[in-house]
């Protein structure tokens, strides 16, 4: 497209009036070449155009497939009441807990009653994940 | 031209022990880390090796970045002096989901409780905090407050006299980051759940019905009910855990930043379920201090919540589920923390402070 407007825009000035006289079958091959430029150009800028829509197209696919955008939120779909919807599945079936949430770090409060005193004593146990 | 090797440096202090849980699905493996234990869970079963691999390495680098008790850390090093700091771009980030949290709870969760912390006694690991000193605690020191430390970027404003504390923030952050890690090393394909002392993200496709993950009453005692995580995050704060004795008085570690002493409201436990951990434990740490306006605040935030009171009676808000085995509703939207995607946009917008 820049080609075709350098042509036409004087990148490349005609001779004029005050310039050398060209044959006239110079001149119908030299317009039949220009001719030829144009076209190609025309065709040139169409692909571009056509490559940069593709390219643009794919990156935009890219960004909203959620595999390539896992982060932010692992649920995709949103329920009207502004909470993600569970996932229909494609995992495997799980019916055992593999983790827990508790308070991190633990202290075991154990009370018991010596001499009619009560006594509290706590021991901190490593937390771990039952 | 010189070349320059970059050695990453991981520390595993004791290897992953496998858990068998009954299920053959998915791998289970866990480690202690940070002072607790680090779970992961995943399937397909070949993607253990790599996510142990990926979660290894994001504590190590979360350890020498944000933990107040290591000398080298960078935190450490930056709550030696006051003034301008230029911030490593993972601390710079830990630092603005604590004082996003801070901001969104209103200053009810503040990174600047550091001096109120040590002046009750919790200036180590808790490993080797004297659990019954005979002394008393120090005066409570009231937190400075939030705004009065300033981030732009990477560039930290400290003022002298505020030492900063990432306890409420970094541990879900960690979570946040090491399942998405673990997620990168499997290739994104199946699904992985991390949990850092039972503040868990879960990432990738879910076992069906959602990650099975047991909410304990108290600490230390049997789960009290099994629900299904499908996606997000859940955490859990509790003032029964992290405690110690000073002078007779029982402590624990979460502080009231009004008051600068121990939170001593309604609530023993929170569990606060979100779409990044970040955001659930920044959450459930303000329930714990909000104490009565809790359930009030959660419901604002439309979060979904699990309240154990003093009394042992269980509170549910915000859709949480009533029974066993249901799913947890995860809201969409995030508050502190959306996770490293949206860091070049919204995220570092947010994350300065003004």
């Amino acid at each position: 497209m820049d080609s075709d407007q350098q042509h036409r825009g004087g990148g490349t000035p005609l001779p004029g009036p005050g310039g050398p006289a060209i044959p006239l079958g110079a001149v119908t091959a030299r317009d039949a070449g220009l001719r030829q430029v144009r076209r190609m150009s025309a065709w040139s800028a169409a692909a571009l155009i056509v490559g940069t829509g593709a390219a643009t197209a794919a990156l935009a696919h890219s960004y909203a497939t959620p595999a390539a955008q896992p982060a932010p939120t692992a649920p995709a779909a949103t329920t009207g009441g502004g909470t993600a919807a569970t996932p229909a599945g494609g995992g495997p079936a799980v019916t055992h807990s593999v983790a827990s949430t508790s308070g991190s770090g633990v202290t075991k409060t154990v009370t018991r009653t010596v001499n009619g005193k009560t006594v509290v004593t706590q021991v901190r146990v490593p937390y771990h994940d039952n | 031209m010189a070349m320059t090797t970059h050695v990453t440096e991981v520390t595993t202090e004791v290897p992953w022990e496998r858990i068998r849980t009954g299920d053959d699905a998915v791998a289970v493996a866990e480690r202690p880390a940070l002072g607790t234990s680090a779970r992961i869970a995943v399937w397909p079963l070949e993607g253990l090796r790599p996510a142990q691999a990926a979660v290894d390495m994001v504590l190590a680098d979360l350890d020498r970045q944000a933990s107040r008790f290591r000398p080298d850390s960078e935190i450490s090093r930056i709550n030696k002096a006051s003034g301008l700091f230029l911030l490593s771009d993972d601390l710079a980030q830990a630092i603005g989901v604590a004082l996003a949290a801070a901001r969104w709870t209103g200053g009810l969760v503040d990174p600047t409780v550091g001096a109120a912390l040590i002046g009750l006694g919790y200036d180590r690991d808790f490993a080797a905090i004297d659990p019954g000193r005979s002394d008393p605690p120090a005066a409570s020191v009231r937190a400075p407050g939030w705004r009065t430390v300033e981030l732009a970027g990477v560039l930290l404003r400290r003022p002298a006299g505020v030492l900063l504390d990432l306890g409420a923030t970094a541990k879900g952050l960690g979570s946040d980051r090491a399942v998405r890690a673990s997620m990168r090393a499997c290739g994104q394909v199946g699904g992985v759940l991390v949990s850092l002392g039972g503040d868990l993200a879960v990432a990738g496709t879910p076992p069906r019905g959602g990650w099975p993950v047991t909410v304990a009453d108290q600490t230390a005692a049997p789960g009290a009910q099994l629900v299904r995580l499908p996606g997000g995050a859940i955490a859990t704060s509790s003032v029964t855990c992290r405690a110690w004795q000073r002078a007779g008085q029982v402590l624990h570690h979460i502080v009231d930043p009004r008051t600068g002493r121990p939170a001593n409201g309604r609530w023993l436990m929170a569990s606060v379920a979100a779409a990044t951990c970040a955001d659930a434990n920044a959450a459930a740490t303000a329930a714990i201090v909000a104490g009565a306006g809790a359930e009030g605040w959660l419901g604002r935030a439309d979060l979904p919540a699990r309240l154990v009171g003093r009394d042992g009676r269980v509170h549910c808000v915000g859709g949480w589920p009533a029974g066993d085995g249901e799913p947890v509703p995860i809201p969409a939207g995030t508050h502190v923390y959306s996770g490293p995607v949206l860091l070049s946009g919204t995220a570092r917008q947010r994350r300065s402070v003004r």
